[in-house]
């Protein structure tokens, strides 16, 4: 196999894993609309990083970690309601790229490539990067799991019971933008959502323990980055949707599993 | 010994407490009475520093509240528990909430505490459903579950927001015999109650609230026109057997 494919395949495998670690603490939270959103807010963070000259990944990460630690700032301190302030901020950040990548007039910047992902387009030290946060993933979920599971059962009661939660909070929320901007080049703005919502729910579907069912989404985001990936190259699909359309398939199934077993 | 000074707070402008003066001697049975809307919820809340004070001081134990919370905490029940019923939890893993916070960041439930937790779960005797999920619990049990939880937090306060909802007549009187047991031993149980019936066999400090405080006395000295001002001219006391 060309290098160039091993270096796709390993990338689609790293970044499955990396938004699927993630994927049960954003399901129990119910704020998949905020990984939905800071999907769509990196797309401004894109353009301030073509119009300046940044790194465009480098520029993403830094303007969706200040956009999720402002919302999470404004929900706490203002009783503002999150969905409100999440949309507010989404459709600002859009605007706010559509009108910097008109006015860079930048046409060598690959839009669609950003919009649906190409896991082609992964870089061998990109793929180093991927690797490293999936490290700094694994090792949070272990290090504050016993936090993470009240501040996902219940944030005020943790905060009664003086659960030091407040620190990992915050850092969920910038790990969580960290994760969705590095996979952002595989999984795409539209589609990285799906990635980072679906493992989690087949995985619930077929287990019921929390750490059960994180190793469960790993394995469900390996099983369908790998077959996606095959059948991508096989019927000359685009790699980042064959691999939601086969987890969308593996949902469906797990589905049936749970109304055959309930 | 809880001490409440001048305390008002107003929601979107609205007065919910005004100019509340309280003092809650250790090793109390206090219950708050008042009708719905009276800030009773509200007023817990901002014992507990759930909700920020806006005018007015909270001392507990002579420490001023925000830097008594930085190394103590309160037992809590609340009147409702926001959870999804499909929470991958079990009865056990929500008694333990009350003693995490108090497990080093990085460190999880020792075999001790797991011991701990059942040992509460026994004494609120709803040890059988440990390792139920939490979403097959009936309200009642669920309600032993926040209890148990309340009591392992090792709080020298437990504070309960309407513990008789969701229990039957012969629940309410058994939970409130087990909060008198909790009470004998030294805790401080402030509880917010509608049954005043049950109450008056159990409370021996008695806080009236609407908006502003009616009385704060020893159960036995409040008379049924406390309770009239408290509630308004609406209620109707009636003495019942049981």
């Amino acid at each position: 196999m060309p290098l160039f494919l091993i270096t796709a395949l390993l990338g689609a495998i790293l970044s499955g894993i990396s938004l699927a670690i993630f994927a049960p603490y954003v399901t129990l939270r119910r704020i998949s609309y905020l990984g939905e959103a800071l999907s769509h807010i990196a797309f401004a963070g894109i353009a301030i990083a073509i119009i300046s000259g940044m790194n465009l990944t480098l520029g993403a990460l830094i303007f969706v970690s200040a956009v999720a630690m402002g919302i999470s700032w404004l929900s706490e301190h203002h009783k503002i309601q999150e969905a409100n302030t999440i949309t507010i901020f989404l459709s600002l950040s859009m605007a706010l790229g559509i009108i910097l990548i008109s006015l860079s007039r930048n046409y060598s910047f690959d839009l669609s490539s950003y919009l649906f992902g190409n896991v082609l387009l992964i870089s061998l030290s990109e793929l180093w990067i991927l690797g490293g946060l999936n490290v700094l993933n694994i090792a949070f979920v272990i290090f504050f799991y016993k936090e993470l599971f009240y501040l996902s059962y219940n944030p005020e009661m943790a905060k009664v019971f003086r659960i030091r939660t407040q620190g990992v909070d915050k850092m969920f929320y910038i790990l969580l933008a960290a994760n969705i901007v590095f996979n952002l080049k595989s999984a795409g703005i539209i589609l990285v959502t799906a990635q980072l919502i679906l493992p989690a729910v087949i995985a619930f579907n077929l287990v019921q323990k929390l750490h059960i069912a994180i190793i469960t989404a790993v394995i469900t985001a390996i099983i369908c980055a790998i077959a996606g990936f095959a059948a991508s190259f096989a019927l000359n699909l685009p790699t980042g949707a064959t691999i939601v359309v086969c987890q969308a398939l593996l949902y469906a199934l797990s589905f049936l599993f749970k109304r055959r077993f309930d | 010994m809880i001490q409440i000074q001048d305390l008002q707070f107003r929601i979107s402008g609205k007065s919910i407490l005004e100019d509340i003066n309280l003092e809650i001697p250790d090793g109390v049975f206090a219950a708050i009475i008042g009708p719905n809307g009276a800030g009773k919820s509200t007023l817990i809340k901002l014992i507990m520093g759930l909700l920020d004070i806006q005018e007015g001081k909270i001392t507990i134990d002579n420490i001023p509240q925000h830097e008594w919370l930085k190394h103590s905490g309160f037992g809590y029940l609340p009147q409702r528990e926001e959870f999804d019923r499909a929470f991958p939890a079990t009865a056990l893993d929500i008694v333990l909430m009350g003693i995490a916070g108090s497990i080093p960041r990085g460190r999880r439930c020792t075999a001790e505490h797991r011991q701990k937790a059942l040992s509460a779960m026994q004494d609120c005797g709803i040890f059988e459903k440990a390792n139920n999920r939490i979403g097959s619990l009936s309200g009642g049990e669920f309600q032993r579950v926040m209890l148990a939880r309340a009591i392992l937090s090792d709080s020298k306060y437990l504070i309960l927001d309407e513990p008789e909802a969701g229990i039957d007549r012969v629940g309410v009187s058994s939970f409130f015999e087990l909060l008198k047991m909790l009470n004998d031993k030294g805790k401080t149980i402030i509880t917010i109650s509608h049954d005043l019936h049950t109450l008056s066999d159990y409370c021996s400090f008695l806080i009236c609230l609407n908006r502003r405080l009616h009385c704060h006395n020893h159960a036995e000295l409040v008379n049924s026109d406390v309770i009239h001002r408290t509630f308004g001219e609406a209620i109707r006391l009636i003495e019942k057997d049981y």
